[in-house]
């Protein structure tokens, strides 16, 4: 979690440089008066590696996924709780006694 | 709602603790989340922890839960003396509780003097007359003395005040299929699937109840819920397997008389479901397979 969280912090800087760099070569190509048509190179390249940091950190900080299929082995329903408010206690497990000498001692 | 998972969670915890590792506290926990009924477990494991001071102590104020659990699980067991002392224990702590005097009609019920537990429920219900679980113990005290009628007829009542009451419904459904009155059951789990949709086993339950019922419509409706009980379990659930093949072979013997205009929607549905049961078979009960087959071949001969 706190490789997950450095590397998250170290993409969002490689952003803002590419950022910070973009806007420096802007005001330089308004020195020399040219268009601007995109950021150089570098900078494209400085892009998709803060994004591919910061999706990493994205999907390993949060934790364990939890599954939505409604029939994956954690959601799927095998056994509805029993009605424990409608329990009755004259049954046929009466007859056997579990185990003699069962006491709260205290 | 237990699902897969956890099932096999408790199951691990239960081998562990019954061989003698420790985890007792979780399997307790576990078993009060899940709600399932394993007294004798809960009682043995209970007291083991509640008679040794230390791990009592250890607890902090789970411990008085942990009591009201065994003192239930003490009842079911009918170990009435191990209840009474857990319910003193609690009584000394929480004088003038209602949870504690609802454990004490409790006790008189599981002792059998049924009009002392009803009395003891009436006075509690004149303090708080809109308690639901009191008024739900006395419908079960009712169905434990065998008035099956009067149960109905108060649950009835029950279910105008607290329309929202799955657990309820689910009861009166289980009442009234115990007395062959399926139209009203159906009712009932019609209720149930509204209020909870994705859990599928209300839909088997239901589709059970269409097919006893009888009649091409009803049974053409089981086949619908049985294909959405399998829709939401993901295939492995094998009664609703069963169920297909079962609608599909009392749906052909009935139309075989009239024209068959509506044509099965999906002709090859009760084979899927066969080849899928066959596959369950193989993997889980591989000697059985061969009485499987030759089921499945009369259903579809006598079709």
């Amino acid at each position: 979690m706190g490789l997950g969280f450095t590397v998250g912090v170290i993409g969002v800087l490689i952003l803002g440089h590419a950022a910070y760099s973009t806007i420096q070569y802007r005001s330089l190509l308004k020195i020399t008066e040219e268009e601007f048509s995109g950021p150089p190179m570098e900078v494209v390249l400085e892009l998709l590696v803060g994004l591919l940091f910061c999706m990493w950190a994205a999907l390993t900080v949060p934790g364990k996924f939890l599954s939505v299929h409604p029939h994956s082995d954690e959601n799927r329903v095998v056994s509805l709780p029993e009605n424990v408010d409608f329990m009755i206690f004259n049954h046929r497990g009466r007859a056997f006694s579990s185990e003699v000498g069962l006491k709260l001692k205290h | 709602m237990v699902t897969k998972t956890e099932e096999s969670q408790l199951n691990k915890l239960e081998n562990q603790v019954d061989n003698g590792g420790g985890g007792a506290w979780e399997y307790l926990c576990l078993a009060r989340k899940l709600k399932v009924r394993r007294s004798d477990k809960v009682l043995k494991y209970g007291l083991s922890i509640l008679n040794d001071s230390r791990k009592r102590s250890s607890q902090g104020s789970d411990e008085w839960t942990l009591y009201e659990q065994v003192a239930v699980a003490a009842m079911d067991c009918h170990a009435l003396d191990v209840a009474k002392d857990c319910i003193n224990a609690l009584q000394k702590k929480f004088p003038e509780s209602k949870r504690v005097g609802r454990l004490e009609a409790m006790l008189l019920e599981a002792k059998g003097s049924w009009e002392d537990a009803e009395a003891a429920y009436s006075s509690l219900l004149e303090e708080n007359p809109f308690d639901q679980v009191i008024h739900k113990r006395r419908v079960a005290v009712a169905k434990a003395q065998g008035n099956i009628s009067v149960a109905i007829e108060w649950l009835n009542k029950y279910l105008e005040i607290f329309m929202a009451d799955h657990d309820a419904w689910r009861e009166l459904a289980e009442i009234y299929v115990s007395l062959q009155m399926y139209k009203q059951a159906a009712f009932c789990y019609e209720e149930l699937i509204l209020s909870q949709p994705t859990v599928p086993l209300h839909h088997l339950a239901y589709a059970d109840v269409l097919y006893t019922l009888g009649g091409l419509e009803n049974l053409q409706t089981a086949k619908k819920y049985y294909s959405s009980t399998i829709d939401l379990s993901g295939g492995k659930n094998n009664r609703a397997l069963f169920g297909i093949c079962l609608c599909s072979s009392a749906i052909s013997q009935l139309a075989r008389g009239r024209n068959r205009e509506d044509k099965d929607s999906s002709p090859d549905l009760p084979s899927l479901a066969s080849a899928a049961l066959e596959k369950e078979y193989k993997l889980q009960a591989s000697d059985k397979l061969s009485v499987l087959t030759s089921t499945l071949k009369c259903l579809r001969v006598s079709s």
